[in-house]
């Protein structure tokens, strides 16, 4: 997992070393996005700060799986960037 | 028993289904995968390999520490095939996909394999993610009418005289095959075991390994 420049320096949920994740649409998620930013230009920090900022906007909730946390503010990131370089 | 059987089924019309509504989110990646292929951006066999490459090590070896505690422990392997929902929770797998587990067992006369004819239901807390070829077309046509000769695209040859099973998942049940042990493997333990167990051989597209090829 550490191969690859956009997961390298992301805290991504895990346990046991291994990646978790809590429902399919996560994994799915994760690969759309290794190769999405790599086809549309999006450099590993430019993509950690925009996920940082999701992670901001999507708030802390104790009862809500971390996977699913994670993952939706993935999706909320990537949703944001696809959209604004794709419509230029 | 039905060998083929879509009276439960319980589909949507755009080709998923799921034990509760989409999520959300799952609906959201859905979109976004969908405008990223239709922007020549990625492929869904692209996402396929990264999942397989990274991701898919949640899942297998699950359904083959299933599959080696049934071959290790003939009381368990009772339990499994009687309920396999609860059989599989006992080693910790269960998720929201893996509602009502049903493991059919191989034998030197009936050979197992499991589609979802419809869409692409599949028991993931125990195998992981589909594989593509799982969730196409061709695959979820033919095996149902010409079993033998998806087999032997896969590699698999089995006697004329075997019968096979396609077992069609829905939304309430999901299928694993519990493959037969292999020959010579009277000495392994649950880990030597699990090590034979591939993804294929618990759809039923493949065999388990040889002991002397894992």
């Amino acid at each position: 997992m550490t191969d690859d420049p956009y997961l390298a320096s992301l805290d991504l949920p895990r346990t046991n070393g291994e990646l978790t994740f809590d429902e399919p649409w996560q994994a799915r998620a994760l690969g759309a996005g290794v190769i999405a930013l790599r086809e549309l230009g999006v450099g590993p920090v430019e993509w950690r700060d925009a996920l940082a900022e999701a992670i901001d906007r999507h708030g802390h909730d104790p009862d809500e799986d971390p996977a699913t946390a994670y993952y939706t503010a993935w999706l909320d990131a990537l949703e944001r960037i696809v959209a604004t370089r794709t419509s230029a | 028993m039905h060998d083929h059987d879509h009276d439960h089924h319980d589909h949507d019309h755009d080709g998923h289904h799921h034990p509760r509504p989409a999520s959300e989110q799952e609906l959201r990646t859905r979109a976004l995968e969908a405008v990223l292929v239709e922007k020549g951006i990625v492929t869904s066999d692209a996402i396929d390999a990264i999942i397989d490459r990274y991701v898919n090590d949640v899942g297998p070896q699950n359904g083959a520490r299933v599959v080696a505690r049934a071959w290790s422990d003939p009381a368990y392997r009772d339990r499994l095939l009687e309920d396999g929902t609860a059989a599989i929770a006992e080693l910790g797998f269960a998720g929201e996909e893996g509602h009502t587990m049903v493991v059919v067992e191989n034998t030197p006369e009936i050979h197992n394999m499991i589609v979802c004819t419809l869409c692409s239901c599949y028991p993931w807390p125990v195998l992981g993610l589909p594989p593509t070829w799982y969730k196409s077309a061709p695959y979820r046509a033919r095996v149902v009418a010409e079993p033998r000769a998806v087999l032997n695209e896969f590699g698999v040859e089995l006697p004329d005289a075997m019968e096979i099973r396609v077992w069609d998942s829905t939304a309430e049940v999901r299928y694993l095959v519990l493959p037969m042990r292999p020959a010579g493997t009277d000495g392994l333990g649950e880990d030597d075991l699990a090590a034979l167990v591939t993804r294929d051989s618990m759809i039923g597209t493949g065999l388990p390994l040889a002991p002397a090829t894992a």
